[in-house]
């Protein structure tokens, strides 16, 4: 048995809205070659189970990780699919090392959102009979979410938009976002319509991509790197797949995956004991949501949190330097990559959008329409 | 205890929307396509670890997983490995059209490669008449009609 696991090594692939030179397998090795390489470990002596994260109509195959195993390590071994989003790699990758069975684990997260079409892959989500056949998607969806959020909590418009002004400019200095600039209030709301109040800069965009990352249990993290960053603690929950099941002015899954996440990791106000946070924000008005259900403000509060400039990236409360998802980032490998850029913030290896002296990172990441399920994964130096 | 009655109404409800793709062949794909549809040849990618020549071309070995890069060009003719006769229509997913059943798929392991192609048969569909063992020839269409993907194969033949 082993008591921690810690993350020794993270890849990303340069996201762009068409990786139309590269197949899924192509992607795929792009960044297993990179954390293999980095740590000097093989497939054949080292690597002793892999997860991948996909989305088998994303992807256009039934069972969508049956097409990569020999890249990713599973042939004539084990190998594990997970169809939510990247975060939860990370929490099945951990609990697999926790129960003593495997030493160290590859985990990888793939999608190509440039081969098929959005609407379509999300609205297959809908249950068919009730809900499906409306058209509904997670824009839709979202947006239907994002006027309740606003409407119970008095949220302002512009305090929306300020949350694609701060990750659109936080993306030009991630060396992977492909969206970014310097955007002023107006010019968020100004951007076309997708679906009122939701505007084209304040949806994540289409992205092609991959995240590779390896999990090890303590004795062997400590062989690999002297600087390995642990997991310290994880949390995971879902809401009701009916919309009309939920309330959409807040997000009680997060706050029982947070909840959980933090007593496990012994956190007990996420304001002052963590550094930095990554959160899966499709769509703008979510980050202000997940603010409230990650418990960095009460209820209702996340538009006067914005308002603070707290979670800025010259903040106390930093969320999102990576520029999150609206800077680019795949459907699927979100989570990974919010993962993967805690990890280098932990190691001092964030660059531009390094956050002085971060010790503890919280990420959360979401999948289904309006965020149906999270996954939060505190991480440490220490 | 199940209780059915002949006048309870079930209703079952449609959906007919179709997802689009347009898959990325990517680098080792896009030679092979380019090699099948300009020239007429069939190339195989070698593992520079167990030496095995493997087809479709793709970026690593499974067995080693080391990447490959020594392409090697394969005869047209090769051996029939295994096949079936179809009695049911399949749909051709390149073309959306249905083969007609009663045909054959086919396995034919090309000369110079460890793996067969699978494809169709240009033979009768009787199973006194293949054999495992048979040698076969690719037939590709001619050059104004291929686009570039695995229906620029047309069939296999049998070398009598
Ligand atoms: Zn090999």
């Amino acid at each position: 048995m082993t008591d921690r696991v810690a993350i020794v090594a993270a890849a990303k692939t340069g996201f762009s809205p068409s990786r139309s030179d590269a197949n899924y397998s192509e992607l795929a090795y792009e960044v297993i070659e990179k954390v293999l390489t980095e740590t000097g470990l093989t497939i054949g002596d080292d690597i002793d189970n892999s997860i991948s994260c996909s989305h088998d109509i994303w992807d256009g195959q039934t069972i969508s990780n049956i097409g990569i195993t020999d890249v990713i390590g599973g042939h004539l071994r084990n190998e594990e699919k997970m169809a939510m989003d990247g975060s939860t790699a990370v929490y099945y990758g951990t609990i697999a090392i926790l129960s003593g069975e495997y030493n160290l684990t590859l985990l990888l997260a793939h999608t190509k959102m440039s081969q098929t079409n959005r609407n379509i892959v999300n609205n297959d989500a809908f249950e068919p009979i009730f809900s499906r056949k409306l058209g509904l998607d997670y824009t839709s969806a979202g947006a239907l979410q994002a006027t309740r959020y606003m409407h119970v909590h008095g949220i302002q418009r512009d305090q929306v938009a300020k949350v694609a002004v701060k990750n659109l400019g936080n993306a030009s200095r991630n060396e992977t976002a492909h969206n970014f600039g310097f955007y002023s209030v107006e010019d968020i709301i100004e951007s076309p319509v997708l679906a009122t109040p939701i505007t084209q800069k304040e949806m994540a965009p289409d992205t092609d991509g991959a995240v590779a990352m390896i999990l090890a249990s303590e004795k062997a993290a400590k062989k690999i790197t002297k600087n390995p960053v642990w997991v310290n603690g994880i949390g995971s929950s879902y809401d009701a797949h009916y919309l009309g099941d939920r309330d959409l002015a807040m997000s009680r899954a997060l706050e029982q995956a947070a909840g959980r996440a933090y007593a496990m990791a012994g956190i007990k106000n996420p304001v002052k004991d963590v550094d930095v946070f990554e959160v899966g924000e499709e769509f703008a008005h979510q980050e202000l949501m997940w603010y409230e259900g990650l418990g960095l403000c009460e209820a209702g509060k996340g538009g006067e949190l914005i308002d603070s400039g707290r979670t800025l990236f010259e903040g106390d409360i930093p969320v999102n330097p990576s520029g999150g998802l609206l800077g680019g980032v795949p459907a699927n490998v979100a989570g990974l990559h919010s993962v993967a850029e805690a990890f280098l913030q932990l190691r001092g290896e964030a660059g531009r959008r390094q956050v002085k002296d971060a010790g503890v990172a919280v990420v959360q990441g979401q999948s289904g329409h309006c965020g149906q399920h999270h996954c939060v994964v505190v991480l440490g130096r220490d | 205890m199940s209780e059915q009655t002949v006048d309870q109404e079930y209703i079952h409800v449609p959906i007919l929307v179709d997802v689009p793709y347009r898959f990325d062949a990517g680098k080792y794909m896009t030679r092979f396509l380019v090699e099948l549809r300009d020239n007429e040849k069939i190339y195989g990618i070698k593992c520079p670890s167990c030496k095995r020549v493997m087809i479709p071309p793709r970026i690593v070995c499974a067995r080693c997983h080391v990447k490959c890069d020594e392409w090697v060009e394969l005869s047209n003719e090769g051996t029939l490995e295994a096949f079936t006769i179809m009695y049911f229509p399949m749909t051709d997913p390149t073309t959306g059209k249905p083969h007609d059943p009663p045909f054959s798929y086919g396995s034919v392991k090309l000369d110079g490669c460890d793996a067969p192609i699978d494809h169709m048969l240009n033979i009768e569909p009787d199973m006194s008449k293949i054999k495992v063992g048979m040698r076969f020839r690719v037939k590709f269409r001619p050059r104004e009609e291929r686009r570039g993907d695995l229906a620029d194969i047309e069939y296999f033949d049998p070398i009598e």
